[in-house]
């Protein structure tokens, strides 16, 4: 039998996870599975064989070589949001990516413990194979939460979060395994190492001052020369939650590309898909308008931008705005609640304390405070004239019911908006009245009811129709 | 209202004091006398059984999938009786949020401590926002708190199906019932669904198809409905699951007349799927209890649990302790006690001053105080209430006779209580005490609910106490929760529509200003009571010169898990798992596969996302939080 002890040489020298394998001494064999036969095996087949009749394709209809992908789950300092994040994600479903569902997506072979029919070592086994090097696909490692400092509590015989347990104990007795063993073990074969949220990604909350468990990102754990067996750094899907899509989105897009059809996804300089988090939430913010403007929320539920309600958008880079937060709905500032960086490595630490506007904001809203009461009269003098009809113009009279149009402009508004119509058709030489364009006949020569097409006989617009056949 | 063991006595008008002598609460003076089995019986038995008997099988079994976060079961099973004579939860999982919390501002425990649990990752947020109105006297006003109403109905859309047809509903599939109770199948296959008019299956072996993993059109459509109701949530909220619009003294939403009506067609939608899943829910015992009436013991343990209450009544509510008992009384889902399937009280207070947690076999050393000798209304309190609590987290080696898990023993009057949703169902069954409404009546005895009128037609449903308490009717009483939950949600929106009406729009008491300038000086102390996924959820905190000093999160999964008390009482799940007999086939131990117990642990929904205590390092505690969100502690 292998010991696996000697594993820890294949990592990043000085690094956390070659410390910690060097830590951890005899990793020798896996579980007795006939032992332990068909406990916890209740289908008695394992998830990736049950769903292979419906998830199996042709080379043609997936268009490119990849059969299947394994891909394995594992929770460290986390609280599951990711995973249910997940579940949420609709640009494509994780359904559609197990059951192969998705044309051109390999089948996801996803062991997660929330979605697997079998448990205990059965659940593991997988895990072992990868290990061993047996396993019969490629596999990436999706870790969720982050990574604690698992040699601390290994030193009293314990742990601090742990997923399964094998035989590496004094004498070979069964062990509680950390997550974070596991994940340095599995990231020397993996073809490559994805962080969902931004405990894993940067560390989050349970990194937070103040930390007793010495938790970090998968980043600072393998660290920075880290690469996979396909040579490719960690790849990073920030969020506190992320956006369901926005992680599935990634893994289907690196899919298109290892299948030959897709680009090649393009990440930033700390791994993140640059094509979703490459702008600040603010430039796509539904409330952006509102700070061009100068106008500010005062109290919670107020409609404006949300800036001195302690809202950090401008400088954060997230998509939630525009992508919404499931199947489209939703988002922070589309809901009125304020960002606090959840997708940001200084989160949550330089965003506290919430509710407190950002100090920096200041300048900016001063500069949008005084621009903004110039231009807010402008535009709303131009949108009044817009809420009009051209008849209204010539006829005096708003005909809504609701009355709430002034039917008459004021004679100043009136001039300015001649003048400001003459101004938009500057470049408009069409000198000729409608007749010359054969627009005015009994019938208005286009096919308009007459008494329509009169109406604009004697109007300003009909002789500044824009440029016809004739 | 008397405790049995607690040595707390209750004058006439509900006032408790303390009975006298030295040291009323040590383990010795109040000792709980429903004591069934003690440890040391059970491990007799074990050694004779041992000894005559070579098919007792010592299993572990870690992790156990399709439930929320990291639970290990280590059981010893007699193959040749059928019977687990013995088991162990374990919760495998600890984060440190408290040294995280502590010290800090208290603006900062809401979207903190959310991050406790990302599978109900709304009720944190909002019960964080409860403790700490309480300790800062801030009182949202009635559309803030009909808004949070409104997220948390519709966080249970999210919850039940998930639950029931991503975790639970596997184990009674096709997939599970052909491999593991073959025996089950031609029974299925020749069994007419009762129900088959509502939820379309005709046969059961049609409906087991239908929960398949993945395959199964109940299982997609569950999870469908899990994301229809987030589209609920995130329309108020901003974001799944962590909500982002939860603020001291309300929501900041910005509530429009299209936010409500977007809720109201989305939610309009949920109805008729609520008809099918309370059929499918109803037919499940049915065919089980019909095929094997050992059935009827799985998952079985006595009807004993507590709940918090949950969904404010926007007038009552004040955010103070001391009206606690009749803002409580007030809500949609009644807080309550109920010991053997009786409701013993309703009284917040009570609840409060029950709750105890030791840390006997959990990875913790135990350092209760007596800081608080009683509650702000001079009600005693234990030295391991919550609000006393000392607790030293200390990794170590796992021993079933000292310590082997991560969650502590959660008691209340030190019985195992246990925390569900259906725990609300079981309470507002009998408290009579629920707002006046066209669409749900609380009988004393049963729980009726008229289902509005969608693509079908309506239908009065009606949800009767079980003469059992078990995995199905944990189960069942779970889809008809869902319904409840979905029917608070339309109450709540008809509030919202009827404050609209009135010209009310503000969703939050003060202003980011105003708030930082309420942040007391003074020691305070604060409590939030309310509910999740799974029921229960209460977090206690204390503040002093503006900073958190305090803060502790008493979670539903946390008193599910809990390991044996100090007197030996397993918790639920142990319990539970010991009172299921083993049904399937046990002629070929290799083919054992457990799946009894299995559906016996995740009726419970566990949920084990966190553990969080204060390790200072050097054994001398200088300050000391605790959020934990389910599980652990
Ligand atoms: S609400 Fe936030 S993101 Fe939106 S415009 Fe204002 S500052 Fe920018
Ligand atoms: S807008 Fe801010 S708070 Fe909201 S998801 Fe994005 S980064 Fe997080």
């Amino acid at each position: 039998m292998i010991d696996y002890h000697n594993q820890h040489r294949d990592l990043i020298p000085g690094s956390p996870a070659q410390k910690l394998l060097e830590g951890l001494g005899r990793a020798v064999g896996f579980h007795d599975l006939d032992h332990i036969g068909a406990f916890g095996m209740p289908t008695g087949a394992y998830m990736e064989d049950m769903l292979a009749p419906a998830a199996i394709a042709t080379a043609a209809t997936r268009f490119g070589p990849l059969e299947k992908v394994h891909a394995f789950w594992f929770a460290g300092a986390s609280c599951d949001g990711c995973s249910v994040a997940a579940t949420g994600a609709t640009n494509p479903t994780v359904e559609s990516m197990m059951l192969g569902a998705h044309p051109g997506i390999p089948r996801v072979i996803l062991h997660h413990p929330v979605i697997n029919m079998e448990s205990g070592a059965h659940y593991m086994r997988a895990a072992e194979q990868a290990m061993e090097g047996t396993l019969n696909a490629p596999y990436v490692v999706i870790l969720e939460g982050s990574i604690m400092d698992e040699l601390l509590a290994f030193d009293q015989g314990g742990y601090w979060s742990a997923a399964g347990e094998e035989p590496w104990g004094k004498g070979g007795e069964l062990r509680p395994v950390s997550t974070t063993e596991w994940v340095a073990r599995l990231s020397i074969n993996a073809a490559a190492m994805v962080a969902i949220g931004t405990c894993a990604t940067w560390g989050g909350i349970p990194s937070a001052e103040g930390n007793p468990t010495g938790a970090m990102s998968l980043m600072d754990f393998l660290g920075k020369d880290y690469r996979s067996v396909l040579g490719v750094p960690i790849v990073n899907i920030p969020g506190c939650p992320p956006i369901g899509d926005n992680f599935t989105e990634t893994i289907a897009a690196v899919c298109y590309f290892l299948q030959g059809f897709g680009p090649l996804p393009e990440f930033d300089e700390l791994g993140r898909p640059a094509w979703l988090f490459g702008e600040t939430v603010h430039r796509r913010c539904v409330r952006g308008a509102y700070y061009e403007e100068g106008q500010f929320a005062h109290e919670f539920g107020d409609p404006e931008c949300l800036v001195e309600l302690g809202c950090w958008g401008p400088v954060v880079n997230c998509n939630i705005t525009s992508r919404g937060a499931v199947r489209g709905i939703g988002g922070c500032m589309n809901a009125g609640a304020a960002c606090i960086g959840c997708t940001m490595p200084g989160f949550p630490d330089k965003f506290t304390p919430f509710y407190k506007r950002p100090p920096g904001s200041l300048a900016s809203t001063t500069v949008s405070r005084m621009t903004g009461s110039l231009i807010r009269p402008l535009r709303k003098f131009s949108n009044n004239n817009l809420n009009r009809e051209v008849r209204w113009d010539k006829t005096g009279e708003v005909t809504s019911g609701f009355g709430r149009e002034k039917s008459d402009p004021g004679m100043l508004a009136e001039v300015t908006h001649h003048f400001y119509d003459k101004m938009r058709r500057f470049n408009d030489n069409a000198t000729n009245d409608g007749a010359a364009w054969g627009k005015i006949g009994d019938d208005g020569g286009d096919g308009r009811h007459p008494e329509q097409a009169r109406g604009f006989k004697s109007g300003e617009s009909s002789k500044k129709a824009m440029p016809g056949r004739r | 209202m008397c405790f049995k063991t607690l040595p707390v006595s209750f004058d006439g008008r509900g006032n408790a004091t303390l009975r006298g002598g030295a040291n009323p609460y040590g383990y010795t003076n109040s000792t709980p006398n429903h004591v069934e089995v003690t440890e040391t019986e059970r491990e007799e038995r074990i050694k004779r059984l041992v000894a005559r008997n070579g098919h007792i099988k010592d299993l572990n079994m870690d992790p156990i999938t399709r439930i929320a976060g990291a639970l290990a079961l280590h059981v010893q099973a007699d193959l040749d009786n059928g019977e687990y004579l013995d088991a162990h939860a374990q919760a495998t999982l600890f984060r440190g949020y408290e040294l995280i919390l502590m010290g800090r501002d208290p603006r900062d425990a809401i979207f903190v401590s959310s991050r406790a649990c990302g599978v109900c990752g709304g009720v944190h947020a909002h019960c964080a926002a409860y403790a700490i109105e309480m300790a800062m006297g801030i009182k949202p006003p009635p559309l803030g708190t009909v808004v949070r109403n409104m997220e948390q109905a519709a966080e249970m859309g999210y919850d039940n199906p998930l639950h029931l047809y991503l975790l639970a509903g596997p184990d009674y599939s096709e997939s599970v019932i052909k491999a593991s109770n073959p025996e089950l199948w031609p029974l299925a296959e020749s069994w007419p669904c009762p129900n088959a008019h509502i939820h379309g299956f005709k046969k059961m072996s049609d409906l087991m198809v239908a929960l398949n993993p993945l395959t199964g059109s109940l299982y997609r459509e569950g999870l469908d409905f899990t994301r229809l109701s987030r589209e609920i949530v995130v329309i108020l909220t901003g974001k799944y699951p962590h909500p982002q619009n939860v603020v001291p003294g309300g929501v900041s939403t910005t509530l429009t007349l299209q936010t409500l009506n977007e809720f109201h067609s989305k939610l309009g939608r949920i109805f008729d799927y609520a008809q099918r899943m309370m059929a499918v829910w109803d037919d499940i015992p049915a065919f089980f209890y019909e095929a094997d009436e050992r059935y009827m013991q799985v998952g079985s343990r006595p009807m004993t649990m507590i709940d918090a209450g949950y969904w404010d009544d926007p007038y009552a509510y004040d955010g103070t302790y001391e009206n606690c008992n009749e803002w409580g009384d007030k809500r949609w889902s009644t807080p309550g006690a109920v010991i053997d399937g009786k409701l013993v009280t309703t009284r917040l207070t009570d609840i409060n001053i029950g709750l105890e947690e030791f840390v006997e076999h959990a990875y913790y050393e135990p350092s209760h105080t007596t800081r608080h000798a009683t509650d702000p209304l001079g009600n005693p309190l234990s030295p391991w209430h919550p609000w006393n609590k000392r607790t030293l987290p200390k990794p170590g080696a796992r021993d079933w006779k000292d310590k082997y898990t991560w969650s502590t023993s959660v008691r209340w009057d030190r019985r195992a209580v246990e925390a569900g949703c259906y725990a609300r169902m079981i309470i507002n069954a009998q408290s009579r005490k629920i707002p006046t409404s066209d669409f749900i009546e609380s009988t004393g005895h049963s729980v009726r609910m008229l289902v509005p009128k969608g693509e079908v037609g309506e239908r009065e449903v009606e949800w009767h106490m079980p003469d059992v308490w078990n995995a199905f009717e944990r189960n069942r009483a779970r889809a008809h929760h869902y319904l409840y939950s979905q029917l608070v949600g339309l109450e709540s929106l008809f509030e919202a529509y009827k404050l609209f009406q009135q010209g009310e729009r503000q969703v939050a008491s003060l202003t980011p200003e105003e708030l930082e300038k309420a942040i007391p000086q003074d020691n305070r102390l604060g409590v939030g009571f309310w509910g999740a996924g799974r029921g229960w959820l209460v977090h206690h905190l204390e503040m002093d010169k503006g900073k958190l000093t305090n803060y502790q999160i008493t979670t539903p999964s946390t008193l599910n898990a809990s390991p044996r008390d100090p007197w030996g009482n397993p918790g639920p799940y142990e319990e539970a798992v010991m009172n299921t007999p083993m049904i399937e086939d046990l002629s070929n131990p290799e083919s054992f596969t457990s799946i009894d117990m299995m559906r016996a642990i995740r009726s419970f929904d566990p949920c084990m996302p966190c553990t969080t205590h204060a390790y200072t390092g050097d054994g001398e505690i200088v300050r000391e939080v605790n959020t934990c969100s389910c599980g652990g502690d």
